[in-house]
């Protein structure tokens, strides 16, 4: 097998690498800037320089030169090589900074220079702290610098369009958001303009970069010159606490990481999953944030004498027994949930077969047109398919309605949607039933028609699995605290977010940003053994997770330890119908 | 030819009888109809109806003159042609580099005044020997006027049928597009150049890939010189062995000068190669204005290191001389500065000129060439410390060879030749040290602070 050597270790190769590329597969770091896995390669950055060298070769036999001690001679590059686009060579020799002082201080004149014309406002930039130049600066760079001169000013806010705006003089001229709208979303809404130390990247006049995916230029930039309109300034990137989920705004369950300040959602960010969205999140998925923050409810409400009012827990539940006792379980609807986890809707049909009701349905929410090919689907819900997987359906609205107007249904009971919004029913015609709901937000517009209202834990709050539109399993930690005391979320949250953030043993904590909200897969369970259908979970949804994918085929393999981070992709199954 | 017995003797052998042949003196030759009546696209005809000369025999014909590319690095233009591969289903394209913007140098615009034919004619012939289907004729924008007339003379062409398809009847078929550049500097590096003619920014790109693999729009290309072009008809017509023999062995051929500066009559002169520096200043441009004493020249464009006037004695224009004296033949657009004056106020001209034209890729460039510029300027302007002096030539290491393209070399080769070659000069400047002398601190930033 070919073999390349750098810093004095031998690795042995396949296929076709380039060298900084194959250095950072090996574990072996190199200062760079400009160079991303998914576009080409500009070499501008001028950070990733190493010194390479190959076999010299004997041109008469074809067979290496090697000195008296019988070592191969090497034939060193006459200048320093950007190793991000060298191509890896059979007996290839590399040094990088850790053998080579040339290089080490190529590295470093490189930093001085970048540097020169940077603002170093540091401490105002949201990009601080996990920003490549300072990380790279401070290892790489020298102690100070020469210059002394007037730095050159740029623009420091342009609003490129609605969501992302520029800091012109922090920009280190990577390119990587240019060729981001030029290959990867192919808008080419971004260029640079002017040239040389003026130039920086621009639209077009008069056009606004509103691309679908124009946040992901915000990640991919190097420095703090491309940044949230709505999040720059607002939180420093150790105040805040990332856990990695899944998104929920559609079909395609993009990796991401929720970005937490004192159990506030602050951001969303992309998390690399090669499987599902490479490096990639669409603006839709991110800007829905505040959702998580906006409207919460204070707690359960039952009505009494007409009105809803806030209740204990308890009380809720056994409000909902009692309702659920009080008509005959075919003249109960159960709606499941294209929004809830895959555990939630398990316990929804479990309680529905004690009951001896009919299976439960879900309601699509499916936007003709609104996808692309790409991140964005129609559907605007993650769970579609394990919804289908779990043998329920989606609803039926001709029969639905006429069995509504025909008085035969007296319950509705909903797992995380909103019916009423959803076109399913008026909230007249619900005047006369019961009402069950899981909620989010006090915004949904099922709400004044419930009799017993529960406050359910979002995607950010809770443990769960969702299977995405291509059928993998991924399964979805707690960012954020809530109120009450729940071992399981407590224990993932230790898991997943080592830090002491939200706690009231962080200097950000307000009590009232803790969202007074179960699981469901809490809230079913209280409900089941109130009406004499007591269900065994005592770990909580992994063990209804094991359980699901012990017991149905089409969710097989799917346990926990092996979703892990990545998620786990389900074997294809007929599903009821396609959504 | 050695020098003998102390005299220095020139390459370009009996140049006072030299007889024109690049801009021969013919009123109105940039006509088609007066370039054919002196044996226009004779040499064009020769080579698509002899049925003896193969395009590779061509490309052998251009290797054995010796001709080396006009646009600035000197690199042998028969080699240059050989690098193409054999021509496939892809389409072949030749770029004809007319975008002349180095400081000193405006010959390309003569030959694109007076004798355009000359270069159609070698483009043509070019892109036989190349099996190229079209070329573009990437021109620097400010030459509209040029540009014009050049459109009218290849429209000429296309009526008579010396271009486009099945052309002089021979089956032979290429096409000619006239490209306006939009002022930058930067485009006429030959990768930038592709990159502008694709309609994007013109960034130079890295290599490998060479242009002969992966050139204008990814398709095999060559990029060659407005005046090594219009050479290639004189190589066919007169013979390789011609060519070789005119002028220094090793950098052959006739060869425009541009003479600029401080002499009494600037302008573009054609001479063989290997002209003694001294023969072209005293004699052919008349000698430096108002018998003042020359203080330096720079041979070949602001790009190529300056020398002092000491150091020209015995050398002739030509790679191999100029490289043992100290600087680079670039594109023979030599400038001449008389004793009165200023290098640091030059250089801070010229480093200006490098700061305004960086495309601005590279961080070595970007930044540098501003930086370089600042302390000139402070130089310049008496508050420079003696440090700046050791600065510059720091920066210059820290820039030079570290980039995608020549020209942060090109930025940085005046600056460290002028500092060291005029060194005093600077010192002069440089405000004085309030430390006792010797005890000036003049290094590196780790030790200075
Ligand atoms: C910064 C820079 C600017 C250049 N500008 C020109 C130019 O204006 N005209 C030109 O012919 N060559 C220019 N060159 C040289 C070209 O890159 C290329 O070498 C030349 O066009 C090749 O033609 P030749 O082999 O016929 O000389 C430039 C090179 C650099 C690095
Ligand atoms: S804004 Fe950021 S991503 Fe874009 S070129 Fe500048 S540094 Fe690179
Ligand atoms: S060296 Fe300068 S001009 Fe050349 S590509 Fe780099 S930044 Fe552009
Ligand atoms: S990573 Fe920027 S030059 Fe290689």
């Amino acid at each position: 097998m070919p073999t390349i050597t750098i810093d004095g270790t031998t690795y042995e190769y396949e296929g076709d690498h380039k060298v900084l590329q194959f250095c950072l597969d090996e574990g072996v770091e190199l200062p760079h800037f400009c160079y991303h896995p998914a576009m080409s390669i500009p070499a501008n950055c001028r950070q990733c320089l190493v010194k390479v060298g190959t076999p010299k070769i004997n041109r008469e036999t074809g067979e290496p030169e090697r000195d008296d001690d019988g070592n191969v001679q090497i034939q060193w590059f006459p200048k320093l090589q950007a190793s991000c686009t060298v191509d890896v060579q059979d007996g290839m020799v590399v040094k990088t900074h850790r053998s080579d002082e040339e290089v080490q201080a190529a590295q470093k004149d490189n930093l001085e220079l970048l540097l020169i014309n940077h603002p170093l406002d540091c401490p105002i930039c949201d990009q601080a702290g996990h920003c490549p130049l300072q990380i790279q600066a401070y290892k790489y760079g020298p102690e100070g610098s020469r210059f002394e001169f007037r730095k050159v000013h740029k623009p420091k806010r342009v609003k490129l369009g609605p969501r992302v705006t520029l800091d012109a003089e922090r920009c280190i001229n990577c390119t990587r958001c240019t060729r981001f709208t030029d290959e990867v979303s192919e808008s080419g809404q971004l260029t640079i303009n002017q040239r040389g130390v003026k130039n920086y990247p621009l639209t077009a006049p008069g056009e606004d970069f509103d691309d679908p995916y124009s946040m992901n230029t915000i990640d991919l930039c190097p420095v703090g010159a491309l940044t949230a309109s709505d999040f720059r300034f607002k939180a420093r990137i150790w105040e805040m606490s990332s856990t990695p989920s899944i998104t929920t705004t559609n079909a395609t369950g993009s990796n991401c990481q929720y970005w937490v300040r004192d159990n506030l959602v602050l951001r969303i960010t992309p998390r690399q999953n090669m499987a599902v969205n490479e490096y990639w999140l669409p603006d839709e998925d991110r800007t829905v944030y505040e959702q998580f923050n906006n409207d919460r409810p204070t707690g359960p409400q039952i009505r009494t004498g007409g009105n809803l009012a806030e209740a204990r827990w308890p009380q809720a539940y056994a409000r909902a027994a009692q309702d659920l006792s009080s008509v005959d379980p075919s003249e109960i609807l159960f709606l499941g949930s294209a929004h809830a986890t895959v555990e939630d809707n398990y316990l929804l049909t479990q309680l529905a077969d004690a009951l001896g009701a009919d299976a439960p349905r879900y309601i699509p929410h499916v936007e003709p047109g609104a996808g692309d090919d790409w991140l964005i689907t129609d559907d605007k819900t993650p769970n579609a398919q394990g919804c289908e997987r779990l043998g329920i359906r989606a609803v039926d609205e001709q029969m639905i309605r006429s069995k509504m107007d025909a008085g035969e249904i007296k319950l509705v009971y909903v797992l995380e949607d909103d019916p009423v919004a959803a076109g399913l029913f008026t909230e007249e015609q619900l005047k006369g039933v019961s009402v069950i709901l899981h909620h989010y937000n006090t915004t949904n517009q099922t709400l004044p028609a419930a009799d017993v209202a529960l406050p359910a834990a979002m995607v950010v709050e809770t443990v769960g699995t969702y299977v995405n539109q291509d059928g993998r399993a991924q399964r979805v930690r707690p960012a954020k605290e809530i109120r009450g005391v729940n071992r399981t979320l407590m224990m993932e949250m230790g898991k997943a977010r080592q830090d002491t953030h939200g706690t009231p043993f962080d200097k950000w904590y307000n009590e009232e940003n803790r969202v007074n909200c179960k699981p469901s897969w809490e809230l079913l369970p209280e409900i089941a053994e109130r009406v004499g259908h007591p269900m065994d979970y005592a770990k909580g949804p992994k063990q209804v997770m094991d359980e699901v994918q012990s017991t149905l085929d089409a969710f097989a393999g799917a346990t926990y330890d092996a979703m892990g981070l990545k998620g786990v992709q389900l074997e294809d199954v007929e599903t009821g119908e396609t959504v | 030819m050695e020098a003998t017995n102390g005299t220095p003797q020139s390459k370009a052998g009996d140049w006072r009888s030299y007889e024109r042949v690049l801009l021969p003196p013919v009123k109105d030759l940039h006509r088609l109809e007066v370039y054919e009546q002196h044996g226009g696209y004779d040499a064009l005809r020769t080579v698509l109806t002899d049925d003896s000369l193969t395009p590779g025999d061509v490309t052998q014909a251009v290797k054995e003159s010796g001709l080396r590319g006009r646009g600035g690095a000197g690199f042998s233009t028969g080699m240059k042609w050989s690098f193409m591969p054999e021509p496939d289903d892809r389409p072949r394209y030749l770029a004809c580099n007319a975008d002349e913007s180095e400081p000193g140098t405006f010959k390309d615009r003569q030959l694109m005044e007076y004798n355009p034919h000359l270069m159609f004619e070698g483009i043509l012939i070019a892109c036989y020997a190349m099996q190229i289907d079209a070329c573009y004729v990437y021109t620097r924008g400010e030459y509209v006027d040029w540009i014009d007339h050049m459109q009218v003379e290849l429209d000429k062409l296309y009526d008579k049928g010396y271009v486009g398809d099945n052309i002089m009847g021979t089956g032979f078929s290429t096409e000619i597009v006239m490209h306006k550049g939009a002022g930058a500097y930067i485009c006429g590096e030959e990768t930038s150049l592709l990159e502008s003619l694709e309609g994007k920014r013109g960034y130079p790109r890295y290599k490998p890939p060479f242009p002969a693999q992966k050139g204008a729009w990814s398709q095999p290309t060559t990029i060659n010189n407005v005046e090594t072009l219009a050479c290639v008809p004189l190589i066919v017509n007169r013979g390789a062995e011609w060519f070789a023999s005119t002028g220094a062995e090793q950098h052959p051929g006739p060869v425009l000068y541009g003479i600029s500066g401080h002499v009494n009559r600037p302008g573009v002169y054609e001479y063989p190669t290997g002209m003694l520096i001294t023969d072209l200043i005293d004699e052919v441009a008349g000698g430096v204005r108002g018998g003042k004493a020359l203080k330096a020249l720079i041979p070949g464009g602001a790009s190529v290191p300056p020398l002092r006037a000491d150091m020209i004695e015995g050398v002739t224009m030509d790679a191999e001389s100029l490289r043992e004296a100290g600087s680079l033949f670039g594109t023979g657009g030599m400038l001449i500065l008389d004793e009165d004056t200023d290098m640091v106020s030059w250089l801070r001209r010229v480093t200006h000129f490098y700061q305004h034209e960086s495309c601005g890729q590279c961080t070595p460039c970007r930044e540098g060439t501003g930086w370089l510029e600042q302390i000139v300027t402070r130089i310049d302007e008496g508050e420079g410390r003696l440090r700046d002096l050791d600065l510059l030539l720091e920066l210059g290491d820290q820039m030079e060879g570290r980039t995608i393209c020549a020209f942060a070399d090109a930025a940085v080769w005046p600056v460290r030749n002028t500092v060291k070659r005029f060194r005093e000069e600077f010192e002069a400047k440089c405000k004085k040290s309030v430390h006792p002398t010797g005890a000036e601190v003049s290094a590196g930033a780790e030790t200075a602070a």
